[in-house]
């Protein structure tokens, strides 16, 4: 690997994140609508806070000293998958869809329900991590 | 659809493009703004949030299977956007006890994205008469 330049490197680390993660939130989407039915985008909420928990989890393992990841992996997985699996846009999408069908009250609690359990599942990702770290440092 | 790679590599392509062009315009932001508050990731949601109502009023006479709008909306939008970056600066911010620039990023992130997709909507509408 060391014979590839680093913004070769660089580029394909995002994009075989990126590609794993974006078919990861298609293919997650699709078996959730299935489990949870359409009526409310749960699917992309699902989606985004187990992707804020993976997030909260590996940034905080990436900075510890037990364990080293290699800059080019903590591309390809924080950057290419998990800002892959995750999405904005369909989010805020959804949130004017369920607005525009007039209900109020789903896309209130969606919208801002999003962002609050997508800040709760980061926090159990940074906390599950700080435990390992502490596990692995004690040993 | 002839062959069943299609789809996934349409995904996928466009998924490389969205998320090259969020890494990159990132860096942009940091260099010429700083990094002391994360200018790239908020430029990047209200931009694709933006484009994503415009393309979904504009592009409603496109037949939903076509690989083009599974390259733009699930594709390229969907990873240029990220949600799990915009939750982890946000607890940055909080942890860094700078309270008034997490709020400002935190709610203002939702909203500006919200009023972004409203606005590409109105001008989608706009055009198509």
């Amino acid at each position: 690997m060391t014979m590839v330049k680093q913004p070769v490197r660089t580029m394909l680390a995002i994009s075989l994140g990126a590609i794993a993660g974006a078919l990861g939130r298609y293919y997650v989407g699709i078996a959730l609508n299935g489990l949870l039915g359409t009526a409310l985008p749960l699917s992309t909420l699902v989606i985004n806070v187990t992707g804020c928990f993976g997030m909260g989890l590996l940034a905080t393992l990436s900075v510890g000293r037990a364990i080293s990841l290699h800059p080019d992996l903590r591309l390809l997985l924080l950057t290419g998958f998990l800002g892959s699996y995750t999405t904005f846009s369909t989010y805020e999408l959804e949130s004017s869809s369920l607005l525009a069908q007039d209900r109020l009250g789903a896309a209130l609690y969606y919208w801002a329900g999003s962002a609050l359990l997508g800040l709760i599942g980061l926090q159990l990702g940074i906390a599950l991590a700080e435990w390992l770290l502490k596990q692995l440092e004690q040993n | 659809m002839e062959s069943p790679y299609l789809l996934p590599a349409w995904i996928g392509l466009g998924a490389v493009f969205g998320a090259l062009s969020r890494y990159y315009l990132t860096l942009i932001c940091a260099r010429a703004l700083g990094g002391y508050f994360p200018f790239g990731t908020f430029v990047v949601n209200l931009s694709g949030a933006s484009l994503m109502g415009f393309l979904a009023t504009y592009l409603p006479s496109v037949n939903p299977n076509l690989p083009l709008n599974h390259l733009i909306f699930v594709g390229f939008l969907g990873s240029y956007t990220t949600f799990s970056t915009y939750a982890l600066e946000t607890t940055n911010l909080l942890k860094q006890k700078t309270y008034g620039q997490a709020l400002f990023y935190g709610v203002g992130g939702l909203v500006a994205g919200f009023l972004g997709v409203e606005l590409g909507i109105a001008l989608a509408r706009q055009l198509s008469g």
